[in-house]
This record gives C-alpha cells, structure tokens and sequence, in this order.
C-alpha cells in the first residue's frame, strides 16, 4: 500500500473508532436492556412446550431463533440510529475529524463498533440458546432411555437418534450466521439514514418502514415481474428497488432450520454474500453523504 | 520559502437558506496568511464568521469558493491535519471516558503507540494539571478541566499549529491566565496558535497579530501595535510635569525644563477599535 492510501485508509486509526463506538455503546442501558430481555425470552423458551419432543424442540428453536433476530435487529438499528448525528450535536465529531481521520474511517469505525457489539450479543443469546437445548436434549433422552429400558434396542436406538435429530444440530449456526448477517445489513442501513436525518426519531421511522418493505420486497417483485411483463422501465424499477431496498425475507430461513430443515450450503453462501454486499454498499452511500457534509 | 501555516485565499462561505430565499453569508472574501511561530487571534461578535473561518481551516466546513492551504496543504485533504490540534468551542468529549482514555484515543488517533503514546499522555496530564484527575472519568469533570483536557488533546500530537475556537469559554480568570501562560509557552517553542476569543484584554496580552471580522467580512487586519497606533496624534510621555506643563505640553516644555522622555502615536485600546471597527460595519 502507498503512502497515500496508507493516510486513506489506516486500520490504527479504524480499530481505535471502532473500539470507542464499542465502548460507548456497553455504556448504554438500552443495550443491557434488549439483551436482558433476549436472554430471559431464550431462557424462558424451555417453559413454553409441555408437548411431544418434536414441538417441545420446535417452538423452543422457534421462539429462540425469533427473539434472537428480533432483539439484535432491534439492537442494530437503536445502537446504530444516534451515533452520528449525537457527536455531530456535541462537537465530539469536530475533535475527531480535526485529527488525521478521513470521514470513511470515522463512519466504517463507528459500523464496525455497533458489528461488533451485535456478534458479542448475538454469541451471548447463542451460547444460552445452545446451553438451553442441550440440557432440555439431555434431559429428554434420559428420560425416554429410562421409559423404554425394557424395547428393543434396535428401537430403543431409534427412538433416540430421532431425539437427537430434532433438538441441536449443526445447522443451527447457520441460521445465527443469517442473523448476524440480518443486523449487520440493518446497521449499515441505519448509518447511512443517520448521516442525513435531522433526528434520531426520523431514522427509525424510517428505519421501520424499511424494515417492513425490506420483508415485502420479493413479494411485491414478483408481482411486478407477473403483472407489468418485463419491460426496460419495470426493470429499471425493480433493479433500484431491489438494490435501495434490501431483500430481508431471503434472510428468514430460520424457520427452515427450527424445523429440522438444513439450509444448502449454497443458499447460505449466496445470502450471506448479499449481506455483505449490501453493507458494503451502505457504507459506501453513507460515505457519499458524508463526505461533504457542513459539520 | 516554506509556506505558512494558514493561507486563506478569497475564502467565501455562503449557508443555503430553506425555501430558496438568500443564502446567509458566513465569510466574504477573505484573504488571512498566520506566520510560523505567530500568535493570531481573530476577533469578532457573534455571528461574524470566526467559528465558520476555523471550521473551514480544519476541514469540517468547505468553503463556497476560495482556497485554504495548511502549511501548503489543501485542507479538505486529511493529510493537512496531520500537523494541527484543534479545540472546538465548549466541546463535548465522551463522558463515559476518563481523562487518561481520552487523550489515549486521540493520541491513537494521529498514529501514538505503545510508550510514546503512554509517555506523551503522561506529559500532556502534567502540562494541563490533570495528573491527579487522569483516571476519573470526564462526567465527573468541571467545564474548566473539560476544557483543559481538550486542550491537552489538540497538543497530543505535538502538531505545530494550533487552532483554538474561545478557548477560555466557560473558564474562571484563574483558568484563563492558566490558558494565557500555556499559548505563551508554546509560542516561545515555535508552535503557531491562531485563537478566536471575546477577551479582549486576554487578545491583547498574548496575540502578534490580529483580524477583525463583522458580517463575514475581515474589516481590520494587521500586527497588534500597528492596528492600536492613532494616526496623526502624538503622544508624550513626561516625567515630573506640572498640571500646567501638561495643558502647554510642546510650547511649555521647553522653557520649563521638564524632560521628554518618550513620543509617538497615542494608542486607544483593543477594546475601542473593536468596537469601533464592528459598530462601522454593522452600520453599512
């Protein structure tokens, strides 16, 4: 790298950004708050199924995988949604833009800070939801070895493996990976509305409505595609709406997973590059925003 | 030649206003060069453009037309800053911080690592009078230690400008000297401070040179003793006069055997020629 990209880009500078954007956000109650809430949801999860093992692990993964993606969605936006325009208000951006920090190293900092405090919260809720299910997994083969003692083995066998198949299974990680992936997208997105709202109000609502039309988007996709024919106009549309608007449905293939169903390992490659796409793609446009803007 | 620290070239600035109506003029025309080793302090009221000027100096604000060059860098480039520290007015740091973290994040900011970034926060507690209060967290701070941790943050990096917006905003006359001594310190260490202050006696101590700004434009500009010299009045300074002698000074000085010590211009004090200088323009 040359000397010139070396001032552009410096990742000292990027990781003491990120650090103290990390550091600020621990600070916050909020975020002691929606975490609390996800654990104890997660936690409580194990209390909600009085069925057979199958629905028991069902819901628990069901209600486990909800209320991770929800609290680390919501998490992603309320962390994400203040940061800049709060230190723009309190001039703490004006100390740190006077020093050799370029505007993208200042933004990618603070994202990659809120990244950051999402994958901690994210393996927190993981690490109980694991826990959760491997004891309740635990608890139940014991008590069907003890119920079938006197089968078969060959059946008794069976009766197990089906327990195991329905309760934790590798392919879980692959639906917490799709949430990360979920909430990093929805951060960048929010920093990028940040870098231009007049309040933290107005990026969440914002927010909001992005949410729901991000949920919406294949839907109304595949209407259009349906009903308007194909036209340069209508792809066009659809080309900016896709790109504007992301696709947040593609991410929702937890209940896939909650089912017992594996997600090939294509799909998850596939979804997880747009996430990253579109995160690069935010940032970028939030760069855009911000690059001339009068602080 | 090497070149200046700050060189501003027709620098103009005009704020768009909601609605299409006229846009607000912060800066017109403004042409300002600070010397190495200078202390310059920009005056004016509120409103006049000096916060807008500093802003622009630092990159935060780009100017409508015109150029700005530190020590012969653009300075929308980052590289430019490499070499200043800036103190905003009545900045806010981050509180859940302490004063040692914060200088330490700065300091990593501009490239400190390791032993020069712990001996350089070291030293920058001691010069501010911070050392006891290094490991409590800045909620905890008074406006002035806030102020003085933020001047310790500008100077972290040992840059060789020094742009202070009001730096004795919100400080106690005891603070204020403080502040006045540490501008004369790093002067006579050959850094450049250009200041914008309401203190004019403060000014007036510690500043080389001066401009005056009101509505955007630079009305008076110039090295300190000149600009306070009155032109076609002469002043004597006489030792051991009588109350007549002074009534009669040159016709009776001679014949009274009184000495002359010292003659030149008059001067009026700083404060008169701002508010002489600004109350012109608000006029026009």
């Amino acid at each position: 790298m040359n000397n010139r990209a070396q001032r552009l880009l410096s990742l000292g500078r990027l990781t003491a950004v990120a650090a103290n954007t990390f550091m600020g956000l621990t600070r916050l109650k909020i975020f002691y708050v929606l975490l609390l809430f996800g654990l104890v949801l997660i936690g409580s999860s194990v209390l909600m199924a009085q069925m057979t093992f199958q629905q028991e692990f069902q819901v628990l993964k069901d209600v486990a995988l909800g209320a991770m993606s929800l609290f680390t969605s919501l998490l992603a936006v309320i962390a994400t949604a203040r940061l800049v325009p709060q230190e723009i208000e309190d001039r703490t951006a004006y100390t740190v833009l006077a020093k050799p920090v370029s505007r993208f190293e200042y933004l990618a900092g603070k994202l990659f800070g809120v990244l950051f405090l999402l994958a901690l919260s994210l393996i927190a809720m993981s690490a109980l939801f694991f826990l959760v299910l491997v004891l309740r997994e635990q608890s139940v083969l014991g008590e069907t070895a003890r119920q079938m003692r006197t089968a078969p083995t060959e059946q008794r066998a069976e009766a197990l493996r089906l327990i195991r198949a329905s309760a934790f299974n590798p392919n879980l990680f692959s639906g917490v990976a799709l949430i990360y992936a979920k909430a990093c997208l929805l951060a960048a997105l929010t920093l990028f509305i940040s870098t231009f709202a007049t309040s933290t109000i107005f990026t969440m609502i914002v927010m909001a409505f992005v949410y729901f039309i991000g949920h919406l988007q294949p839907i109304a996709r595949e209407y259009w595609l349906q009903t308007n024919g194909t036209g340069w106009l209508t792809k066009t549309f659809l080309a900016v709406v896709a790109l504007l608007f992301p696709d947040l449905q593609s991410f929702n293939l937890t209940d896939d997973l909650a089912a017992g169903n594996a997600i090939p390992l294509e799909v998850l490659l596939k979804t997880l590059a747009m996430g990253v796409f579109y995160i690069a793609f935010y940032l970028a446009l939030a760069w855009a925003a911000f690059f001339r803007k009068e602080l | 030649m090497t070149d200046p620290p700050v060189a501003l070239t027709n620098v103009t600035k005009f704020f768009p206003t909601p609605f299409r109506g006229p846009p607000v003029v912060a800066v017109r025309d403004l042409n300002l060069e600070v010397a190495a080793g200078q202390v310059y302090g920009l005056l004016g009221p509120n409103g006049s453009g000096k916060s807008t000027t500093l802003k622009i100096i630092m990159g935060l604000v780009t100017p409508t037309r015109g150029h700005v060059r530190i020590f012969g860098r653009d300075s929308d480039r980052v590289a430019s800053r490499e070499a200043v520290g800036f103190l905003p007015e009545s900045p806010y740091f981050y509180k859940f911080l302490t004063g040692e973290e914060t200088l330490r994040f700065y300091g990593k900011l501009c490239g400190l690592r390791g032993a020069d970034l712990k001996n350089r926060v070291e030293e920058m507690l001691t010069l501010v009078g911070l050392t006891n209060a290094g490991k409590r967290r800045l909620a905890g701070y008074s406006k002035g230690m806030l102020q003085r941790i933020g001047l310790a943050q500008a100077l972290i990096a040992e840059p060789a400008l020094l742009v202070l917006d009001e730096p004795t905003a919100g400080v106690d006359p005891a603070g204020t000297r403080e502040i006045r001594d540490l501008i004369l310190a790093l002067k006579s260490r050959g850094v450049t401070v250009l200041l914008s202050s309401h203190l004019l006696g403060h000014v007036q101590e510690i500043c080389d040179r001066v401009g005056i700004l009101a509505n955007g434009v630079l009305v008076r500009e110039g090295p300190l003793p000149k600009l306070l010299d009155v032109e076609n009045q002469t002043q004597f300074v006489v030792e051991g006069a009588s109350a007549d002698l002074l009534h009669q000074i040159e016709f009776l000085a001679a014949q009274s055997g009184a000495r002359v010590i010292e003659r030149g211009p008059p001067r009026t004090s700083l404060e008169q020629l701002f508010l002489e200088a600004t109350a012109k323009r608000a006029d026009e």
